[in-house]
């Protein structure tokens, strides 16, 4: 207890953010990664922007609830226009992108009060994480993180086959949605932390690390949690210490594990092939 | 041992399909599609590529949702009480090669899909999946990644899969298109006996007609609308067969068939 009584407030509430949403966003990533989703991830994020401006534009000192609203009707955008249309996913998703920025962007920079807040979102910025945000985290966390650990065999079965998985009585369609829902929830309220640009890494380098060891779901999940956990904690802490912004010393904390892990594999494998 | 449809009582049917129609952009693929399929059967569904015998099973299962048309399956049109007795190999399996799920976690999510698989490696389980690899002779794939398999080791596990709640009705659609020429024939006889052995109904999609002579006891033609039914060897000799292929059937042709497009593509 008395290592924490020096360190200033504001660092323990990121601290306990980071340690909350980096495992929550590696569990999720094994199946964003799997599924292929992880430009949909990014495209959600930067979705943020808008909501964000159009959240100031409206007056709201907290733009929290507009910013994960505004990701909410991207994901739907995405979904209505690749059910409606005959349009790529990749298309969809680089217009949405570019679209919300953009438009985020010009919003920002009518509100004359307002126009450092987009450098603090795009990268991140412990000091905007209050202590509400630190509860929401932790409830939302545990809730999801249920919702996620009792969903793992149709999630799984999902990603492997929707036919199969619909053959077998998962209701392939409602889980989509609940997936796409947990996953822009949590990554937007992730930005704070990393910023639009970064938030994404959170949840690809983990389950990509994870990946690189792991030989079955089980301990690539496993494995994944453990690289979130350690990323959001060593980075935060190392942000602390050598006084850095806190978004890319959680990404580059990730990365290090990844080449830890692509080194290890790399021997790892060798080693059957050789005897 | 001629059949007629209609001596046989509702009970018997396993599978019924009255006037189906499935439109595919734009495209009338299933134009009014009848099927009475008994129960214990092989039943063999035949039909050049794009005759819609895919888009069949699918709609079968709920996949495909039908314009118009009727599905039961033993009885039941409410698909979520039907399933649970249905094993369905689809034609292709897109597996990503990044996704890194073991065969072993893969039937498993068949055994215990509601509840999470994640904590418990039961020795039963263990047990019972590796009698079901057995009996296909795929014991020793039980540790590898599902998406590293070869196209015939993959039917295997996806027809172990399949067979895992022990269904009361098969649907294959061609189950051998991953498999090499040479093991075609073997695959065909496992199917046979897993079809003797657990006593089901079987649904065969297959372009392979020596294989059809040996195994099914009752075959449908396909092409849009069926247009032929009955014993193998009425079907055979049916002057619209033969039509419909554009070629010569000959009868108890073993080696050397010819393939469509649709075959042997994986490896
Ligand atoms: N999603 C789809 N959209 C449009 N056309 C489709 C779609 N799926 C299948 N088709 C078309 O439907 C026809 C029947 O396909 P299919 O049922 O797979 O035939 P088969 O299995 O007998 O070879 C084909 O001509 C195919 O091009
Ligand atoms: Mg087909």
């Amino acid at each position: 207890m008395n290592i924490f009584s020096d360190i200033e407030p504001f660092m323990l509430r990121a601290f306990a953010v980071a340690v909350v949403m980096g495992p929550l966003c590696a569990l999720l990533g094994v199946f964003v990664t799997a599924r292929r989703m992880a430009f949909f991830s990014d495209t959600i994020a930067h979705g943020a922007l808008a909501g964000i401006a159009l959240g100031f534009l409206l007056g709201f000192e907290d733009p929290t609830w507009p910013m994960v609203l505004f990701s909410l009707l991207v994901a739907a955008a995405i979904l209505w226009l690749k059910e409606h249309t005959d349009l790529l996913t990749d298309t969809i998703m680089a217009l949405l992108l570019s679209g919300s920025v953009a438009f985020g962007i010009i919003v920002l920079s009518m509100l004359k009060n307002k126009r450092g807040e987009l450098h603090r979102y795009l990268f991140g910025d412990i000091l905007s994480v209050g202590p509400d945000d630190v509860w929401l985290a932790v409830v939302l966390c545990a809730a999801i993180g249920a919702w996620l650990f009792t969903k793992l065999s149709p999630l799984a079965l999902l990603t492997a086959s929707e036919d199969l998985a619909h053959v077998c009585g998962v209701r392939t369609r409602w889980l989509n949605y609940a997936f796409v829902l947990v996953l822009t929830v949590v990554v937007s309220l992730s930005i704070r932390l990393l910023g639009i640009i970064l938030v994404t890494s959170l949840v690809v380098i983990p389950p990509a690390a994870a990946r690189n060891l792991a030989r079955n779901l089980r301990q690539q999940i496993i494995l994944s949690l453990i690289i979130g956990l350690f990323g959001g904690a060593a980075g935060t802490v190392a942000s602390y210490h050598w006084d850095i912004p806190c978004g890319p010393a959680i990404v580059m904390a990730c990365i290090a594990v990844f080449i830890v892990s692509l080194v290890a594999s790399k021997l790892w494998l060798n080693k059957p092939a050789s005897t | 041992m001629t059949h007629t449809t209609c001596s046989h009582s509702a009970a018997d049917i396993a599978v019924s399909v009255r006037d189906l129609r499935v439109t595919l952009g734009g495209q009338a693929i299933l134009r009014g599609v009848n099927l009475h399929l008994h129960r214990g059967q092989l039943v063999a569904l035949i039909g050049p590529n794009g005759s819609g015998k895919t888009t069949l099973l699918r709609a079968i299962v709920g996949l495909q949702k039908p314009d118009s048309g009727d599905v039961r399956i033993f009885g039941e049109s409410d698909l979520k009480k039907a399933l649970p007795r249905v094993g369905y190999v689809p034609q292709r399996l897109a597996l990503d090669r990044s996704f890194i799920l073991s065969v072993r976690e893969f039937l498993a999510l068949r055994l215990r899909e509601t509840q999470h698989w994640f904590w418990h490696r039961k020795r039963d389980t263990d047990d019972r999946l590796r009698a079901a690899m057995a009996e296909l002779g795929a014991e020793s794939l039980l540790d590898r990644p599902i998406a590293a398999l070869s196209g015939g080791q993959l039917q295997r596990v996806l027809i172990v899969f399949a067979l895992l709640k022990n269904p009361d009705l098969l649907l294959l659609d061609e189950p051998t298109a991953g498999v090499d020429s040479p093991g075609e024939e073997s695959f065909y006889d496992l199917i046979g006996e897993v079809h003797r052995k657990h006593k089901l109904t079987v649904v065969l999609v297959s372009h392979d007609l020596s294989m059809v002579y040996r195994h099914a006891s009752w075959v449908y033609a396909l092409n849009g609308v069926v247009c032929c039914e009955g014993s193998p060897e009425h079907v055979m000799n049916a002057d619209s067969l033969k039509e419909a292929y554009g070629l010569n059937v000959t009868p108890y042709q073993h080696h050397g068939h010819s393939h469509g497009p649709g075959g042997g593509i994986v490896q």
